[in-house]
């Protein structure tokens, strides 16, 4: 075992927290995603239903870049993933074709099934 | 030019004579302005030991004078308590002095000088006639001419000294007034006081602050003149995997060893918290070797062991445990009794803890939000709301109160006092934090930063003194420790299966960035989430990796040590290990394979 062996499962994850007062999390294993602040549109659709675009969300897996043509347009797009149970959440733009989607770009999209809303806790005041 | 022999001893003109016949017949040796400045600071070192025929005879035979005639007539009046003389000399040397304003500053001294000896060999009248006629004239600070003319009450010389703070005419004060009047002169009049020394004390300065591993706590007077000083490598710097521990059977995710270094604990995965011993042995003397001790259960619901955390008495562990972690558990590390089971609600997550000062008040918190003060006697005590903790430790403040220090999820690393319920934000990181670690003198902050590396804070000043890079990111808690006789050393672990060993003070002359690149040492076959130094053998280096080992790492000179010691086949076995104990562990290109 003095090889490194890069398939170990290893050690614990490091798991950010955005905070804010409605959390989002994993619907499986509740592992903290995003809140109501970075929520930008919730007219979006996905493979279980509803889902919605977000601004920014912590621990997520990202999958290599993919072509795919939606509604609106062709864009490329990496799946996204919860980094703890590796369940397949949504999806986030890396680029899009059409001029008029360019400011999903870097944004992240959420399934609503896949996801639960919680109570947080104010933010502290910025010092 | 006068010849300034420097003499001391008042000679006769036949003495002069010879001397000066001498000086023709010795070879006139051209010197250099930088060899007559050596000369000249050597004589002076030699005078200040005591051998001033051996500065005479130097000055004689390089026919370089040790300053100039009139500072040496005077330096000798002084010597020899020849007032008048002493004032004759300062007279004609007057013109030279850097600024004519500090003639008076001399000549009160002069005169103060002579006033308390006479005072002291108890001829008032004479010491009030130089009060009258020396000091006050001079017209300076009034203070200490009052304070002077007090000492005329005194009513013996030993109440004298004890008053003034002047250790008398025997005490090494003319010597003491001689070096204080020199700073007033440009040293081609008279050469600073202990000049040889202050360049060679400079000089054993700037070797240890370029020495790279420098781990002693020698000061730099013990050091030794004969050679460059520089730590070696194989005495000082961890780079030898002296044993592996291979009793977890999973992961092993955390190791502290205890503040007093006879302890090591180590958890996991496996649920398991493992305390060890730490054996130095006898003979020979500072090769420390790891023993097993006890093994601690926290229940298989846990989720493994998250942090281990010892009291400052070195007598409780406490255990955190991972994610749904509603429960910490104190025990006592000698016996292995568990004293406490501390739970509060049931929705907690306690998964960091930091003990105060008294081994007896803890804190715990974890990223959902809980952050909580207990003790063992009560249990909870207080709780601090709406703060997400990732990270703990506790700092001694000035006012005999202890400080908890966390870092959150927003990257501030802030103060909390639970009893005056006061809290700041010391500073902000710009990145999320994974873990904290302080400092045994408590004026250090070890910040891993996800992404970034560690970054070393100072607690007083609060500013990051050092940011430290080459370890391997990836998404895994990583955790740091700063170690070293003088908090010098900084340790981490790392993605890429190695461990991190930077040395944080050293300033190269060729570029500072070299020294911010860590030795890495290798032999793990997982990740290395955690490392601990002992803080009292200070070159010996616990490492906790997902290969389900812990490996202990020493320097060079002591593995060597070790190995012997253990020779009665109680060495360590366990993966990764060649046939003679040592596993094959490389140091990086960036210094020296250790010499064995």
């Amino acid at each position: 075992s003095s090889e490194f062996n890069a398939s170990y499962s290893m050690g614990r994850l490091h798991i950010e927290h955005m905070g804010g007062e409605r959390v989002f999390s994993c619907a499986n294993c509740d592992c903290p995603l995003t809140n109501r602040q970075q929520l930008i549109s919730t007219r979006f659709t996905g493979a279980t239903g509803r889902a919605f675009l977000f601004n920014r969300v912590v621990n997520l897996d990202t999958s290599e870049l993919q072509d795919r043509v939606m509604l609106t347009g062709r864009h490329m797009v990496r799946d996204v993933s919860c980094r703890k149970c590796k369940t397949k959440l949504g999806w986030v733009y890396e680029f899009a074709t059409e001029e008029s989607q360019q400011y999903k770009e870097g944004k992240i999209i959420l399934e609503r099934a896949l996801i639960n809303e919680s109570e947080g806790f104010p933010d502290p005041v910025k010092d | 030019m006068e010849n300034g022999s420097g003499c001391l001893n008042g000679s006769g003109a036949a003495d002069s004579a010879e001397k000066a016949q001498q000086q023709q017949q010795c070879p006139a040796v051209q010197l250099s302005e930088r060899n007559r400045e050596a000369v000249r600071v050597i004589g002076q070192y030699l005078r200040e030991l005591g051998l001033a025929r051996s500065a005479e005879a130097l000055v004689l035979e390089a026919g370089c004078p040790l300053e100039s005639g009139a500072a040496a007539q005077f330096r000798s009046s002084v010597l020899l308590g020849d007032w008048d003389g002493a004032e004759a000399s300062l007279a004609s040397l007057r013109r030279a002095l850097w600024r004519e304003s500090s003639w008076s500053e001399i000549a009160f001294r002069l005169a103060e000088q002579r006033y308390l000896e006479l005072l002291e060999s108890g001829a008032h009248i004479a010491a009030l006639c130089v009060l009258r006629g020396k000091l006050t004239p001079l017209q300076l600070s009034p203070d200490r001419l009052h304070r002077l003319s007090g000492l005329i009450m005194c009513s013996g010389p030993e109440e004298l000294r004890q008053l003034s703070g002047w250790s008398g005419a025997a005490g090494g004060t003319r010597q003491a007034l001689l070096d204080s009047v020199e700073q007033f002169f440009p040293p081609s009049v008279m050469l600073p006081p202990k000049r040889l020394s202050v360049l060679l004390d400079q000089a054993v300065r700037a070797q240890v602050s370029r020495c790279r591993h420098h781990n002693t706590s020698l000061s730099p007077d013990q050091l030794t003149l004969l050679a460059d000083h520089s730590c070696q490598a194989a005495a000082s710097v961890p780079s030898v995997c002296s044993q592996v521990l291979d009793a977890h059977q999973d992961e092993v995710h955390v190791c502290q060893f205890s503040p007093n270094g006879r302890f090591l604990a180590t958890g996991g995965r496996d649920c398991v918290a493992i305390v060890w011993l730490v054996e130095a042995a006898a003979n020979p003397p500072g090769a420390p070797r790891v023993r097993h001790h006890l093994t601690l259960r926290i229940g298989e619901e846990r989720g493994g062991v998250a942090w281990l955390a010892w009291s400052p008495d070195s007598r409780l562990l406490l255990a955190c445990a991972a994610e749904e972690a509603t429960e910490v558990i104190v025990w006592e590390a000698e016996t292995g009794d568990c004293i406490k089971k501390l739970k509060h609600r049931d929705e907690d997550s306690l998964t960091t803890a930091a003990w105060l000062p008294d081994s007896n008040h803890f804190v715990v918190g974890g990223n959902r939000g809980h952050f909580y003060l207990c003790s063992v006697d009560v249990g909870f005590e207080k709780a601090w709301d709406f703060i997400r903790v990732v990270a703990l430790a506790t700092r001694r403040e000035d006012d005999g109160g202890t400080a908890v220090l966390a870092a959150d999820t927003f990257a501030r690393i802030r103060r909390y006092r639970f009893d005056t319920m006061q809290d700041e934000t010391l500073f902000r990181e710009d990145g999320p934090v994974m873990s904290m670690s302080i400092s045994q003198d408590e004026t250090l902050l070890a910040v891993c930063v996800a992404s970034a590396g560690v970054h070393l804070w100072d607690l007083r000043l609060r500013v990051c003194r050092r940011r430290l890079h080459g370890l391997t990111h990836g998404a895994y808690l990583l955790h740091a420790s700063i170690g070293g006789p003088n908090q010098d050393f900084v340790a981490s672990g790392s993605h890429d299966a190695r461990v991190c060993v930077w040395h944080r003070g050293c300033q190269a002359g060729d570029g500072a960035q070299q020294h911010l690149l860590p030795d890495k040492l290798s032999g793990h076959g997982g990740l290395v989430s955690c490392v601990s130094w002992n803080p009292r053998h200070h070159g010996m280096l616990a490492s906790a990796s997902d290969d389900c080992t812990v490996r202990i790492w020493l320097p060079a000179s002591l593995a060597a040590a070790a190995q012997a010691a253990s020779a009665d086949g109680t060495g360590p076995g366990g993966a990764g290990f060649s046939s003679n104990g040592c596993c094959s562990s490389t140091v990086s290109k960036h210094q020296p394979p250790p010499l064995l």
